[in-house]
């Protein structure tokens, strides 16, 4: 079983790339779970979104304990509380604008950075960075595809769907350049 | 391929709102609360889309909205509402007054830990205090379960004439996203007929509900309560084998995993289950002879086949998700209550696990079995994370 998780702060957009990143996993034909855990219905406060993805259909319902990759949406949640979660294994995608060294002193984790906000304004997408991310993490991953995230980000986005995409794919492209 | 190819994915709270569009219900009074709201949400949509044709009544607070869950039933409509935690706190007085008409409502409550301190955690003990106020409760593993409880629930509640609460956890089902099996309107036509209580608040029958009453009627309403409620187990075994005949998937009061020449059976309810199940899968393949037996049916609570299942059984172990301040775990308390006097009666630990939403995951159920099992029991609560 796969184990993933994403972070982020309420209103960034992690609850939905969490559920987004598990359509595309399900549509590639595999069993998913994933739900969020907020603190406080309000934005800012830390969410994190679980997914879990099997061959056979995932019973447990218990919070991830060592996932095998992360997706960060913000580098200044990355503390000893979530580096509980993860190893020297786990590739965690980060969303900054500062370079992979800034990371540094964390300790030995596999970083891949990636400037959500630059793409985001790129593609005209303001401060909306799910699709990019999703894109960049998704090049981290040998599953789900580029083509079957991009196919859900076109059925799910509420608007700009073609900037959505095309910011997926040029951040996947990006990362996929820097692995 | 997940042979799922019909399902949907969706969480338990939409998996709830899509089994309620399906029971056709007349009117849905009903006041958000985290984690509650997305059934709200979900509901609220489903109604502007057209797909729900109930009268949605949103009122300023739970104890209202419960106030209109109760008329509405008793003019014969069948009701739904959804809350959590602390609104449920809120209709505590309404819970006891709705059973008490006799108000065929189903509910639907996210388990959440009621305040203080604030939390929004996955914990049983909101609707676990209201176990005195004449539900029937029953609860949820999965957002499958929830959708297909839903739908089972009308027609106990409509039957017996007694209000259903269906408690799922907050998170761990409330907000989790899963392949779902969302069944056709033919088909949950033909399990739930439409329907409209004969003895009901209608100007050309003329009745009334509620009316004061002298010692000896009061006294008759609750023996009459007490009759229906002996009911409510083969009701409950009915609608869950009928429903499996149409779906594939039956429920009944308890469900058993891998308990066959189990030494220490797993007793648990909610979420929880389904950690349970890989720990005891794990458990059976180093040759540990374990297995779980899930309560979905709470109140009442299936007495006769506790003790029948628990006979001879050397080992349980109670894994209560709540915590009832001066006793210790509900379930375990109920449990103990239940085997009073059996012959044959297992060891009986109870273990407060997961109290506020800690995690519980299946390494630390396998380290519980192996710490608690040889073990004799203690009468006090005994506080495990």
């Amino acid at each position: 079983m796969r184990e993933i998780i994403i972070l982020g702060r309420g209103g960034q957009g992690a609850q939905t790339a969490g559920n987004q990143l598990a359509q595309a996993f399900y549509a590639e034909g595999k069993f998913v779970q994933t739900f969020a855990t907020y603190g406080g219905a309000r934005r800012g406060t830390p969410v994190t979104s679980s997914i879990r993805v099997d061959d056979k259909p995932v019973r447990r319902r218990c919070n991830i304990e060592r996932a095998s990759a992360m997706l960060c949406f913000d580098g200044s949640l990355l503390d000893a509380n979530f580096l509980r979660n993860v190893d020297s294994e786990t590739v965690i995608v980060v969303n900054t604008a500062k370079g992979r060294d800034a990371f540094d002193a964390l300790g030995d984790y596999r970083i891949v950075t990636v400037n959500g906000a630059e793409i985001a304004r790129r593609f005209d997408m303001g401060k909306v960075v799910n699709s990019a991310l999703l894109g960049a993490f998704v090049a981290t991953l040998d599953q789900p595809g580029i083509k079957t995230m991009c196919g859900v980000i076109e059925q799910t986005a509420p608007a700009k769907k073609q900037q959505n995409i095309a910011a997926c794919q040029y951040a996947y492209d990006q990362a996929r350049g820097a692995i | 391929m997940h042979g799922n190819a019909n399902g949907l994915l969706l969480s338990g709270n939409h998996a709830v709102a899509h089994g309620v569009r399906l029971a056709r219900p007349d009117v849905i009074p009903v006041y958000p609360i985290t984690p509650q709201t997305p059934i709200l949400e979900k509901i609220t949509e489903l109604q502007a889309e057209g797909q729900i044709a109930a009268e949605l009544l949103t009122p300023e607070s739970e104890h209202s909205a419960m106030s209109a869950c109760i008329s509405a039933s008793l003019t014969g409509a069948r009701v739904f509402t959804a809350t959590s935690s602390q609104g449920l706190l809120l209709m505590h007085e309404l819970l006891h007054y709705a059973s008490g008409a006799r108000a065929s409502i189903v509910m639907c409550n996210v388990n959440r830990t009621p305040a203080a301190p604030w939390g929004f955690w996955p914990d049983q003990l909101d609707s676990l205090a209201q176990r005195d106020t004449g539900w029937i409760q029953l609860y949820s593993e999965t957002p499958q379960e929830s959708l297909d409880s839903v739908i089972q629930a009308f027609r106990v509640a409509e039957t017996a004439r007694i209000p259903v609460m269906i408690s799922h956890d907050a998170f761990y089902v409330s907000h989790a996203v899963e392949p779902v099996d969302v069944p056709s309107q033919s088909l949950v036509d033909e399990f739930l007929p439409a329907f409209r209580s004969d003895i009901r608040l209608d100007t050309e029958i003329g009745r009334s509900f509620g009316a004061p009453n002298d010692q000896a009627n009061w006294n008759r309403s609750r023996r009459e309560l007490d009759a229906s409620m002996q009911t409510v187990n083969d009701l409950v075994i009915d609608a869950g084998r009928d429903w499996g005949a149409l779906t594939g998937r039956s429920y009944g009061p308890l469900e058993f995993y891998r308990t066959e020449d189990a030494e220490v059976v797993i007793v648990t309810m909610g979420s929880m289950c389904g950690t349970v199940r890989d720990a005891v899968d794990e458990m059976r393949d180093k040759g540990v002879a374990v297995g779980m037996l899930k309560v979905r049916l709470f109140r009442p609570l299936p007495v006769a086949a506790l003790r029948e299942a628990l006979a001879g059984v050397p080992c349980a172990l109670v894994l209560d998700r709540n915590y009832s301040p001066g006793t210790g775990g509900v379930l375990h308390q109920e449990l103990k209550s239940a085997l009073y006097g059996l012959a044959g009666a297992p060891r009986l630990h109870g273990l407060l696990t997961g109290v506020g939403g800690v995690n519980v995951a299946p390494g630390r159920i396998e380290q519980l079995v192996s710490e608690f099992s040889g073990k004799e029991p203690v009468v006090g609560p005994v506080w495990v994370e």
